[in-house]
Order: C-alpha cells, then sequence, then structure tokens
C-alpha cells in the first residue's frame, strides 16, 4: 500500500489519463468542453497526491527498496512530480482555452499531455539507463505529437518533423552512449554505474566515449547550444499550449534526467573535477548557450520564436546551475530545482498571455501584432508584462529568485567570471523582453495593419491568474518553495 | 480644488486698471494680523497673571511668522492670469506651511538634546518606515481596481495618497537624528539566506526621504494638466515610483535595496517610453540597459560579499548592511566588489563616461519623470556610493577617490558644463546641467571631509530642488510652444512676467547665488574638497577646477535666460502666449519657497546630518587606520566586532547562534 502510495503521482495520471480516454470515446461529438477541466483535475490530484507524499515523507518508506535499483522514489523525484503537474495543469487550462478557439480541439491532445508527462515522471524517478530511455521516449513521442497537433499547417508539420528527425537522432546517441557505458562498466543501473566508474580511477577512452554521448543527447533534450537547432521551429510551429509545454514540462523533464544520469553516473570526484571531467564543457556549453540564444532572441520579429529563444537562454542559465554542483552537489541541484520552479510558472504565464491576447484569425504572432495592446487590453497587457519581467528576472518575481539564487550557487562555488558572464547576458535578454513591452504599450498599430484581438476563456484566464499569483508569491515569499528545493536537493548531498 | 483648476483660466479677467490688485489683500492680511495680535493680547490679559501673559506671547509669536508668511505668499503672485484667490489662497496656506516648518526645524533647541544622543545611543524602533513605502504601495495596487474611465478619481486618490505619504514624514522631522540610526524596523524575510526587511533612517536619508515625498506629489500635482491619455496607468507608475524609492534610501538590508532599486526601473522606464517625446522608446531602452547593466555588476558583488560573509563566520549568510560592514577585505578583491558597486552607483549618478543616458533620458521624458528623474533617482546613486560604496569598501574609495574626483571635475562640472553651454534644447541644457551639478555632489563625497559630505548631501536636496523646479517651467513652455529650441523664444520676460521671474529664480538656484540653496552646498563641497586629504596632492586644482565650474554653471545658464526671456519679442508665435497659469504656479511655488528656505536656513538640513557625516568618516577613518601604511589589510579575510550604536537584529533562530562563533554548519547548505 505504501508503494502505491509513494508512487501515486504517477498512477494518478495514468488511471486519469485512461479514464479520460474512455470518457472521450463515449462522449458524444461536441460535447468535449469538459476534457479541460477533467485533465486539470487530474493534474491536479497529481500536484496533491505528491504534495502528499512530500509532507508524508519518503526516507522511512522500506518498500522502496522493491523498486530499486530501477525506480528510485526519493525527494528529488517528488518535487519534480509536482512540479511537472503544475506545469501540466497549467498547458492543460491553455489547451482548454486554445484548441476550441482555434478549432482544433480534439481529445487526443489532453491524452498526450498527461502520458507525456507521465514519462517525465518517469525520468525523475529513473534508476536505471533502460527507465530513462523508456521515460524519454514515452515523454517525447507525446511532445512530437504534441507538436504536429495543427494538422493544417505545414509550419507545425515542419517544427514537429525537425524535432522529431534530431530527436530520433539524439535519443539513439544517448542510447548508444548508455550501450558504451554498459559495456565499460556490466552496469545498466546508475548507481551500478556511478560505483564502477568511481572505482575505476584513470577513464578508458570507451568511457569519454559514453559520457561524450550521453552530454550530447542530454545536451540535446535541454536544447543548448549547438543542439538546439530544432527549438525555434518546433517551438513556434507547434500550438501554444503544446509550446507551453515543451517550455516548461519537457525542459523539467529533461533537466531531471540531466541530473539524476549526470550526479548519479558521473557524480564521483574525477569526472567532477575541473580537470578531468564534464564540467568544462558544460561551463562552455552555458557560456555560448545563453550568449547564442540572447543574441538571437534579440534579432526575432516574432514574439514565439523570441521566446523559444529565450527557453534556449534559460536552459543556459540552469546549466551554470547544473556546473555549479562541481562543488556543492546539493546547492547546485536545489538551484536548479527552484528555477525550474520559477522558470515553469513564468514561462506558462508568457505564453499564456500570447494565448490570450489573439483570438482565431486575430492571433498575436509578430511583435508589430502586439501594438497597442497596452491601451486597448490593459489586463493582458499588464500580465504578458508581469510574465516577462519575471523572466528577465527583475524584483519582485519569481524570476528573481532563481535566477539569484543559481548565481549565488555559482559564485559560491566559485565561478566568477561564469557569473560575470551570465549576469551580463540577462541584461541582453532585457533587451528583448522589454521589446514586447515597448510594442505593447508604447507603439499603435500601423493604419490598417491586423492587430491581435483577445479570446475570451476562463480557462486561460484561470491559467493566467494561477501563474501571475504564483510569480508575485514566489517573487515575495519564496521561503518556503527554497526549503522544499533545497530538501530535495539533499538527497545528492549525501552521496 | 482639483475641480477648479482642472480647467485653466482662459479668459483674462479685465480688472480695472487704476487700482493695483494687490491692495485689497495687503489690508485684508495686515488686518488680519492685527487682530490676531490684539486677540491674543486681549486673552492673555483677561488671566490677569505673568503665566498666562506671555504663554500668550509666546502663541503670538508661534502664529505671527505663520502670518506673515501666508500674507506674503498671498501677495507676490501678480499677472494677468495668476491673481485670483485659489491661487492665492493655497500660496499662503503653502508658505505658512514652510514657516512652520522652519520654525520646528530650527536647530538651536536640538543642539542640546544632541548631547545628550551622543551619550546614550539610542535606536528606537517603529513602523513608520514601512507606512512611507507602504502607503504609496497599496495606493499603486488600489489604483488598478479603480475605473480607468473616471480620470478624476485616479488623479485624486494618487494625490491624496503622496499628500498621506507626505504628512506621514511629519514624525520623521521630529527626532533629533544624531549620530544613530533611527525607527529601526528589522524583520526576517527568508531565513535560509539571512535576507532581512530591515528599514532604517539617519540624518543623511532623512533629507533625501523627505525630498522624495515632497516633490513626487508636485510632479504629479503638475503632471495632471499635461498628460491625458492612460491615466490609471500613469498613476499607478508614479506611486509605484515613489514607493520603490523611498524603500531604497531606508533599505539597510542589501537585498532589500536591490529589490527596490531594481523596482524603480521599471516604472520609470514605462513613464519615459509611453509619455515621452518622438525618440522616447530609445531613449527608454537606453536608459534601462545602462541601468539594468550596473545594477547587475552590483548584484554580483552584493552576491560575492554575502557569500564570504557566511565562509567567514561559517554560519548563514547575512545581506544585512551592518553585519557586511564588518567584514574585512584584501585589496585586490576589495576593489572588486568596490567596482561592481560603483558601476551600478556612478551609472546612475551619471558619472563622465556613462552619463549619455541621461540627457536622452531626460529630453524624451515627460516632465513628470523628467522631475522625478533628476531630483530623486539620480540621488539614489550619490547616497548609493555614500552609503554602501564608502561604508563598506571604505579602503578602496579611499584609494580609488583622487581618481575618481578627477574624472569628476573634468567628466562632470567641467565637460557637462560646457556641454551645456553648447545645447540648443533647454532641456536638454538642463539636463547636462545636471551632469555638472551632481559632478559637485560626487566631488564632495570622493574628498569626504566633514564639510564637503555634508555639502554634497545638502547639494543632492538642492540640485533636487532647483533642477525640479527648472524642468517643471520647461515643461510649462513646452505645453505652450511644443518647443524647446532655444532660438524659437526671445524676449518672453514681456509676455509671461510671473513666469520669467520664476524662472530666473530657479536660474540662480542652480547657479549658486547666496541667498538661494545652491550657494550654500557648493561652498561647502569646494571648501571641503580643498581641505581634503583624500585627493592626493591635487586637491587644490580639484578645488580651484570645481569653483571654475561655478562660472561655467552661471555662463551657461544665464545665457539661456537670456536667450529665452530678454531681447526682443523675435517670432510672432511668442506675442500671445499665456502666462503660467493657476496649476502650474501650485505646482513650482513649493520648490520655489523651498529655495530660499535652504538658502537662507541651511542649518536646519544641515543640523540634523552633522552627526551622521561625522558617523560615516569616523568609520571610515577607523578602517583606514586600521591597518598598516597602504590603508589595507593583508591576509586572510576577517571580522571586526559589530558596531555598538549599530541597531541590534532581531531574536530569530537564524541569529540566535552568535553567528560570530562559527556555529556548526547547518542544513544542506554547507555541503562540502
Amino acid at each position: 500500500m505504501a508503494l502505491a502510495f509513494i508512487l501515486s503521482p504517477l498512477l494518478v495520471l495514468a488511471v486519469g489519463g485512461l479514464l479520460l480516454m474512455l470518457a472521450e470515446a463515449f462522449a458524444q461529438p461536441g460535447r468535449r468542453g469538459g476534457l479541460a477541466l477533467g485533465t486539470t483535475m487530474i493534474f491536479a490530484a497529481g500536484f496533491a497526491f505528491s504534495i502528499g507524499v512530500w509532507l508524508y515523507g519518503v526516507e522511512d518508506v522500506t518498500e522502496r527498496s522493491m523498486l530499486a535499483p530501477w525506480i528510485v522514489i526519493d525527494r528529488f523525484t517528488i518535487f519534480f512530480d509536482a512540479l511537472l503537474c503544475l506545469g501540466g495543469a497549467l498547458a492543460a487550462l491553455l489547451a482548454g482555452g486554445y484548441l476550441p478557439e482555434h478549432q482544433i480541439e480534439r481529445g487526443e491532445f489532453y491524452m498526450l499531455l498527461l502520458f507525456a508527462t507521465i514519462g517525465a515522471m518517469m525520468l525523475a524517478a529513473a534508476g536505471d539507463v533502460l527507465i530513462v530511455f523508456l521515460g524519454l521516449e514515452t515523454m517525447s513521442i507525446g511532445a512530437y505529437a504534441l507538436t504536429a497537433f495543427r494538422r493544417t499547417s505545414p509550419r507545425s508539420a515542419e517544427g514537429a518533423l525537425k524535432y522529431f528527425l534530431l530527436g530520433a537522432f539524439a535519443a539513439a546517441l544517448l542510447l548508444y552512449g548508455f550501450a558504451l557505458l554498459y559495456g565499460a562498466t556490466g552496469h545498466t543501473d546508475l548507481a551500478g554505474i556511478g560505483e564502477a566508474v568511481k572505482k575505476g580511477g584513470e577513464k578508458s577512452p570507451m568511457m569519454i566515449i559514453a559520457l561524450v554521448l550521453v552530454l550530447a543527447g542530454l545536451l540535446f533534450k535541454v536544447s543548448a547550444v549547438p543542439f538546439h537547432m530544432w527549438t525555434p521551429d518546433a517551438y513556434e510551429g507547434a500550438p501554444t499550449p503544446a509550446t507551453t509545454y515543451m517550455g516548461s514540462v519537457v525542459k523539467a523533464g529533461a533537466f531531471a534526467m540531466m541530473l539524476r544520469v549526470l550526479l548519479t553516473c558521473f557524480g564521483d570526484k574525477a569526472s567532477m573535477s575541473w580537470s578531468a571531467g564534464w564540467p568544462p564543457a558544460l561551463a562552455w556549453i552555458a557560456v555560448i548557450t545563453m550568449t547564442v540564444a540572447n543574441l538571437v532572441a534579440g534579432q526575432q520579429e516574432s514574439v514565439k520564436r523570441m521566446l523559444a529563444y529565450s527557453s534556449i537562454a534559460h536552459a543556459g542559465y540552469l546549466l551554470v546551475g547544473v556546473v555549479a554542483c562541481m562543488h556543492s552537489q546539493s546547492q547546485g541541484v536545489s538551484s536548479v530545482l527552484f528555477y525550474l520552479l520559477t522558470y515553469t510558472v513564468s514561462t506558462a504565464g508568457a505564453f499564456g498571455a500570447l494565448i490570450y491576447c489573439g483570438s482565431r484569425g486575430k492571433e498575436a504572432v509578430t511583435f508589430e501584432d502586439l501594438a497597442g495592446i497596452g491601451r486597448r487590453h490593459p489586463p493582458a497587457a499588464l500580465a504578458f508584462s508581469l510574465f516577462l519581467i519575471s523572466l528577465a528576472g527583475l524584483p519582485p518575481t519569481a524570476g528573481f529568485f532563481g535566477k539569484w539564487f543559481i548565481f549565488r550557487a555559482a559564485i559560491d562555488s566559485g565561478f566568477y567570471a561564469l557569473t560575470v558572464v551570465a549576469f551580463l547576458n540577462s541584461v541582453i535578454a532585457v533587451y528583448y523582453y522589454l521589446r514586447v513591452m515597448v510594442f505593447m504599450y508604447m507603439r499603435e498599430p500601423a493604419a490598417g495593419a491586423p492587430v491581435a484581438t483577445p479570446m475570451r476563456s476562463g480557462y486561460v484566464t484561470a491559467a493566467l491568474l494561477l501563474s501571475a499569483i504564483l510569480v508575485v508569491l514566489l517573487g515575495i515569499v519564496p521561503s518556503q518553495s527554497l526549503d522544499m528545493a533545497i530538501k530535495a536537493a539533499s538527497v545528492f548531498g549525501a552521496s | 480644488m482639483a475641480s477648479k483648476t482642472s480647467q485653466p483660466v482662459v479668459t483674462p479677467r479685465s480688472s480695472p486698471p487704476d487700482r493695483p490688485t494687490w491692495i485689497a489683500p495687503t489690508f485684508f492680511a495686515l488686518a488680519l494680523i492685527i487682530v490676531v495680535v490684539v486677540l491674543t493680547q486681549l486673552l492673555g490679559a483677561s488671566g490677569k497673571d505673568r503665566a498666562s501673559f506671555s504663554a500668550a506671547n509666546a502663541t503670538l509669536g508661534a502664529i505671527v511668522p505663520v502670518l506673515i508668511a501666508a500674507a506674503v505668499g498671498a501677495l507676490v503672485p501678480r499677472g494677468r492670469h495668476v491673481g485670483a484667490w485659489s491661487v492665492r489662497f493655497p500660496l499662503a496656506v503653502i508658505a505658512a506651511l514652510f514657516a512652520i516648518f522652519m520654525m520646528r526645524m530650527w536647530p538651536s533647541s536640538a543642539a542640546v538634546v544632541t548631547e545628550a544622543d551622543l551619550a546614550a545611543p539610542t535606536t528606537e524602533s517603529g513602523t513608520i518606515l514601512s507606512w512611507l513605502i507602504g502607503l504609496p504601495l497599496a495606493g499603486a495596487i488600489g489604483i488598478l481596481f479603480l475605473p480607468r474611465q473616471q480620470p478624476r478619481l485616479l488623479k485624486a486618490t494618487t494625490f491624496l495618497v503622496m499628500i498621506g505619504t507626505l504628512l506621514a514624514t511629519i514624525p520623521l522631522m521630529r527626532v533629533d537624528m544624531g549620530r544613530t540610526y533611527h525607527f529601526n524596523q528589522d524583520v526576517v524575510w527568508i531565513e535560509r539566506f539571512g535576507i532581512h526587511y530591515h528599514v532604517a533612517l539617519d540624518g543623511i536619508s532623512l533629507w533625501l526621504v523627505i525630498l522624495t515625498a515632497f516633490i513626487v506629489p508636485i510632479a504629479a500635482y503638475a503632471s495632471f494638466g499635461s498628460v491625458s491619455t492612460r491615466i490609471k496607468d500613469w498613476c499607478f507608475a508614479l506611486l509605484l515610483l515613489e514607493a520603490a524609492m523611498i524603500g531604497a534610501f531606508v533599505a539597510l538590508d542589501l537585498f532589500l535595496f536591490y529589490v527596490f532599486w531594481e523596482l524603480m526601473l521599471i516604472p520609470m522606464y514605462v513613464m519615459i517610453g509611453v509619455w515621452g517625446g518622438t525618440n522616447r522608446i530609445k531613449a527608454s531602452l537606453k536608459f534601462f540597459l545602462y541601468t539594468m547593466t550596473g545594477s547587475m555588476l552590483m548584484l554580483a558583488a552584493i552576491l560575492y560579499l554575502a557569500y564570504m560573509y557566511g565562509r567567514v563566520t561559517g554560519g548563514p549568510t547575512s545581506f544585512d548592511y551592518f553585519e557586511l560592514q564588518r567584514i574585512v577585505l584584501p585589496r585586490n578583491i576589495q576593489i572588486y566588489l568596490f567596482c561592481g558597486f560603483a558601476a551600478s552607483f556612478l551609472t546612475k549618478v551619471p558619472m563622465f563616461p556613462v552619463h549619455t543616458w541621461l540627457p536622452d533620458a531626460h529630453t524624451e521624458a515627460p516632465t513628470a519623470g523628467s522631475v522625478i528623474l533628476a531630483a530623486v533617482m539620480l540621488k539614489m546613486g550619490t547616497y548609493g556610493y555614500l552609503r554602501f560604496c564608502m561604508g563598506l569598501f571604505p579602503e578602496a574609495s579611499s584609494e580609488l577617490a583622487a581618481t575618481l574626483a578627477g574624472v569628476a571635475v573634468l567628466g562632470g562640472i567641467l565637460y557637462g558644463g560646457f556641454c551645456a553651454w553648447r545645447q540648443d534644447d533647454v532641456k536638454r541644457l538642463v539636463a547636462y546641467s545636471s551632469v555638472a551639478h551632481l559632478g559637485y555632489v560626487m566631488l564632495g563625497l570622493f574628498a569626504a571631509t566633514q564639510s564637503s559630505i555634508e555639502g554634497a548631501v545638502l547639494q543632492m536636496v538642492n540640485h533636487g530642488i532647483s533642477t525640479g523646479a527648472l524642468f517643471l517651467l520647461v515643461g510649462v513652455i513646452y505645453d505652450r510652444r511644443h518647443t524647446r529650441m532655444l532660438d524659437e523664444f526671445g524676449g518672453l520676460a514681456k509676455v509671461m512676467p510671473v513666469y520669467a521671474a520664476l524662472f530666473v529664480i530657479a536660474t540662480m538656484a542652480s547657479v549658486g547665488l547666496p541667498g538661494t540653496n545652491g550657494f550654500t552646498g557648493e561652498f561647502l563641497i569646494i571648501t571641503g574638497t580643498f581641505v581634503s586629504n583624500k585627493l592626493g596632492h591635487v586637491n587644490g586644482i580639484q578645488a580651484v577646477g570645481a569653483a571654475l565650474g561655478v562660472i561655467i554653471a552661471a555662463l551657461y545658464m544665464l545665457t539661456a535666460v537670456q536667450k529665452m526671456f530678454f531681447g526682443p519679442i523675435t517670432r510672432d508665435e511668442n506675442r500671445n502666449l499665456r502666462d503660467i497659469n493657476t496649476r502650474e504656479m501650485l505646482a513650482v511655488a513649493p520648490l520655489i519657497i523651498a529655495i530660499f528656505v535652504i538658502g537662507l536656513a541651511p542649518n536646519i538640513l544641515l543640523s540634523q546630518m552633522r552627526d551622521a557625516v561625522a558617523r560615516t568618516i569616523s568609520d571610515m577613518s577607523a578602517r583606514t587606520e586600521m591597518n598598516p601604511a597602504p590603508g589595507y589589510y593583508r591576509g586572510p579575510i576577517k571580522l571586526v566586532p559589530r558596531r555598538p550604536d549599530a541597531p541590534q537584529l532581531p531574536k530569530t533562530a537564524a541569529n540566535a547562534q552568535n553567528p560570530s562563533t562559527a556555529a556548526a554548519p547547518s542544513g544542506a547548505d554547507s555541503a562540502p
């Protein structure tokens, strides 16, 4: 029973997804309005169960050993369960407004959301490379399908195809890396690989190739430069709720996988050292990711594409946190966890505001479309501004604390140059976030130009309200969630 | 009042030419004073003893100056459009309030108390500062829920909240500041990082807070005449800005300071970008990015400092100003951190190489935005330098003072002055004059003598008042002509006599004519610079350069005044300009009165800040003298004991165990 309890977030989503599938199949056509609500409720239940498990505590549950070493349920997993459910709920709410408005509502969307989230949860709980791969594919295939959901749009298909081909390629790289790891160590469970790597001392060429391949696969999934090529197209082509989902849940799942694999398999002193390990590679990639993404984002004409590049840039900041694990694993991980939380609410809010600003045929795509929204529809513009300010990392919003925590971890670990680069990058980032505000508040649309007309949807409003409240709350009273992140990360400090 | 003043007097009232308008009010005021005198004497006499009689005389002594001030205030304005009682009465009230302010704040009675204050440093606590921050903040949030379609309601609410904030500063003035911090409030915010909500006030920040609470309502009141679009957003931005600025002046937790510091940016950015001139978007972005770059470097330095504190104590980190002051850093680290902070503050000031955002921002900003930007936000940089750079890094700021003072004189005072001289646009001219004036303030801070810092703080307030007045007045002419080019004007004194008089007064204050406020500040700064030992061997040259700057100031300001107001009327458009109207008069009048109040009685301000300045200097010298010859500590980073007069930390779990006793590393925070 206790086993079912600690697995409950995952089970709730799975059972709920199956039930919804049945409900959708037997529902009369044209009466699918409740699906979004149902999905949201399932995510909310998953969230509630995660919190319940968190409060109950997983450390003393002896049945955990029955799952080991394939599935690891610890505070880290539970934190991600809650985070992923939150992201999923926001995406489902947005879908509830977006899909009917754009007349592409089909029940599959919600099922895909639920099952892809289960994949992401498996990634967070994985203790074995096979589970990692299973979770990754469950999540990714869902994400590919979600991207292609606007069937009539060539951009959607293009984005999905790029995403799928490159993603399959990256998954193959990852799998190849895992195979080599197995060959080198004789283990498929992460902890076993970690032990073997620790004992091995000097690394064999096979190990190094394996590490490189695994890193490439992981970096592809978090869309770090130079593995980011798919991101703008996929983000732009996908229906915006799916983009939200990719920005929040898929990204969080990928980082869960990255932390779990890197810190468990390559968490020993030698692999974590600056001279012989992965941190310098990740640090350089973080610098390149932040800089390239921020510079390119400033050039974009489409808001959605700008947000896609901004999500790449945020992956760069998160990588700074991963690099900061070098000296203090727990601190680095906790900063990444908290950043993912703040990033999830801010980015879901930003995409939600973008959805809210456009209705069918009058979508908000480019900056020009947003001109004058601030005067015509003040609440939409105000909400959008709030989320952008949070993404830019200005106080007193959630994003500020996320950045603060990551940079603090980096400074504590002695990465001063890296931190300064990250700081200066966030100044560049401010430029393009502010550009949206410039168009919303300071420009008026040219005569005869198409203007975006905000839609009316209770779902989207609810999602925006929820994210806005969280953004402000996390910005003013972050203590509680910070403590949770730190507690979740303490899993890694012990090893 | 709003209902009457919102419609400008369009038709000039034809008064009989043979009877001057001032006769009736004069007689009325004289009669009022006589009545009061007689009444008090009668009341005192009715008591039939000495005590009540002298009490009555004391009352009389308190009332008569107020009445005289009110009478003078009511009589001064004359002109075609300014003569109605709707302007005379408020002016009388403002003048009377200033008279009360002067009498209550007169330093002679305060000096006695300061001795006792020095003997037993007391730090009372109180929530008044939180009210000062919270009132505008609550007002801003409240504005969001008011209907957009009722601009009058929005304006009235905003103005009332601002007046309420101004009234809430009265308790601040009733305390003799002395050396210590007052109204200390320290609440744990985020316990794990040692972040506190810590606000307190000393004699230096006192005047800046009052300046903020004083300027913002004026700017808002003036803006209500010229800003007509998106009133709701405008009111929201103004109130948020006020809350953030007051917060930044009183925050003593570096984290909290940073939060307020950044919070100021967005409203000002929106104010420039939405209601500004033609190039507003470029100017606002430039403003934002310049400031943001600086503050990011400051954030990195803050983080590093807090991290060092955690390392040294072995316990939790802290962002408290007094705790971080205890860290003694070796030279190279201190220089880096100093540069991080200075990058932020000197960009805001702005100092020479990074000043280029200021003319653009000022030129494009709406009048109220310029006023607030010049009067308060630039002071944020000088205040930050005084409080944080000099307080946290005394050795580094002493070492670099000579170099930076050279930049302040050459790049700020002289270059800024010459740039101002070459400007065709009045607003740009005033903006460059700000660069020059803040060069004085920074020079005073770099010199770091008692009189130079006193002069610098006084000059911060002075610049706020005189430049605020100048920007308001430039806004008046811009509203009429929609141009600010100097060669578009000429001979305006004939058309707009009252306006010309006010403008000349503000100009004189800006130039530093004795009797106006600018004189005292500049004089103190220059004398202080002359005797400074912080500026290498060139302190004399710096002082001479600064004095030269006064002449340049006269050159560019008076040239501009001459081109605008005197000589023949060259353009036909200028022949029928309306003189200053009621709203503009009422907005600018408090500033004009304040120019004279501070100019004639600077001791009101100086007496309150003197001990706080002395404390700053003694703190600095205590640190620099502690170390051998180069003035730097060599060796590992260490902590010095907490200053005895620093406010106590609140009793919480985080600092229940004394951090300096190297408590056992707690929590997951301190993994290897």
